[in-house]
C-alpha cells in the first residue's frame, strides 16, 4: 500500500471516530426534542419521513427545507409549529455545522466539500437520535 | 472523464451548490416579506414550483414568470409585477452559475453544449426555488382563519 493510500486510511478512520464521539454527545440534546416533540400530534411516520429523508439526501438544505415547510404548514401549531420546536431543530441542525467545522480543521484535509458532508452527517446523527428517543417514549406513554 | 464520473461530480457539485446558495434563497424571500401571504400567495409559490419541477427547458420557466408578471400589471399590482420581474432577474443571473459549474465538469465526448448548459440551469432553478419556497411559508405561515390546507 503506497504512502498515500495510508495517509488516506488514517484520515478515513480519524473522521469517522470524530463522527461516532460528536453522535454520542449528541443523545441528550437530541433526547430533549424527542421530549417535547412527543407532547405535540406528530406521529411516528413523520419523524421516521424526517429520518428517511436526511438519510437519502445528499443535501444539508433539503432536511431544512423540509422543515421549514412543515413549520410553515402548521397553522393550528400543533405538529413541527408548536412551541417553536420547528424552528429550534432548524437552528439547531445549522449550528451542527460548527461541529462540522471544528471537526475538519482537525484533519488538516483539503477537500473544499468535506465539511459540507460532515455536517451533512452530523445532522444524520442527530436525527437517528431523535428518531429513536422519540419512538421510545411514543411507546411509553401509549402503554 | 466517463459518463459516470461526470454524473457523480455533478451531483455532488449540483448538493454543494445548493447547500451554498440555500441563504441566498432566503435573503430574496426575506426582502419581499411584506408581500407574502396576501399579495404573493402560497398557492402562487406551488404554482411556480409545480412549474420549475417540470419545465422542460429554462426557457418555459421564464415564460410562466413573465406571464404572472404581465397579469400583475394588468391588474395594477405593480409591488407583485416586481416581484416577479425581481424573481426573473434571479433565477435568470443562475445561468452564469450553471455555466461556472459546467466548467468544473467537462463534459462526456458526444454532449450537447448548450443542452447541458440550459438542463444544469433549470436544475439550479428548481433548487433555488425549493428554498425560496420553504423560506417563505417558514416565516409567513398559513393563516389558520383562512380555512385553506396547503398540499
Amino acid at each position: 500500500m503506497s504512502e498515500q493510500a495510508v495517509q488516506e486510511v488514517a484520515l478515513r478512520v480519524a473522521l469517522e471516530r470524530a463522527l461516532a464521539r460528536k453522535s454520542d454527545e449528541y443523545d441528550q440534546s437530541a433526547r430533549r426534542y424527542a421530549d417535547q416533540l412527543v407532547g405535540t400530534k406528530l406521529d411516528k411516520t413523520q419523524i421516521r419521513g424526517l429520518e428517511t429523508l436526511a438519510s437519502t439526501t445528499d443535501k444539508v438544505s433539503d432536511i431544512t427545507d423540509w422543515l421549514k415547510l412543515r413549520v410553515g404548514r402548521d397553522s393550528k401549531r400543533e405538529g413541527w409549529a408548536k412551541e417553536g420546536i420547528g424552528r429550534d431543530l432548524v437552528n439547531e441542525l445549522e449550528g451542527l455545522r460548527n461541529d462540522a467545522k471544528k471537526i475538519v480543521q482537525g484533519m488538516g484535509q483539503g477537500d473544499p466539500d468535506l465539511e459540507r458532508q460532515v455536517h451533512l452527517r452530523l445532522c444524520r446523527e442527530f436525527l437517528k437520535h431523535l428518531a429513536a428517543h422519540f419512538e421510545y417514549l411514543k411507546a411509553e406513554r401509549e402503554r | 472523464m466517463s459518463e459516470l464520473a461526470y454524473l457523480l461530480k455533478r451531483k455532488q457539485s449540483i448538493a454543494a451548490w445548493s447547500d451554498r446558495w440555500q441563504a441566498e434563497a432566503a435573503r430574496f424571500a426575506d426582502s419581499h416579506r411584506d408581500l407574502l401571504p396576501k399579495r404573493i400567495t402560497n398557492a402562487q409559490l406551488y404554482g411556480l414550483g409545480n412549474v420549475v419541477h417540470s419545465a422542460g427547458r429554462y426557457a418555459d420557466i421564464e415564460r410562466f414568470i413573465h406571464h404572472q408578471a404581465e397579469k400583475a400589471e394588468r391588474a395594477g399590482r405593480l409591488d407583485v409585477q416586481g416581484y416577479w420581474n425581481d424573481l426573473k432577474d434571479a433565477l435568470g443571473k443562475l445561468r452564469n452559475e450553471a455555466q461556472a459549474l459546467l466548467k468544473t465538469l467537462p463534459l462526456p465526448a458526444g454532449t450537447d453544449n448548450w443542452e447541458a448548459l440550459d438542463a444544469l440551469h433549470r436544475e439550479l432553478a428548481e433548487l433555488y426555488v425549493q428554498h425560496l419556497i420553504a423560506h417563505s411559508l417558514y416565516w409567513t405561515p398559513v393563516q389558520e382563519e383562512s380555512g385553506r390546507r396547503e398540499r
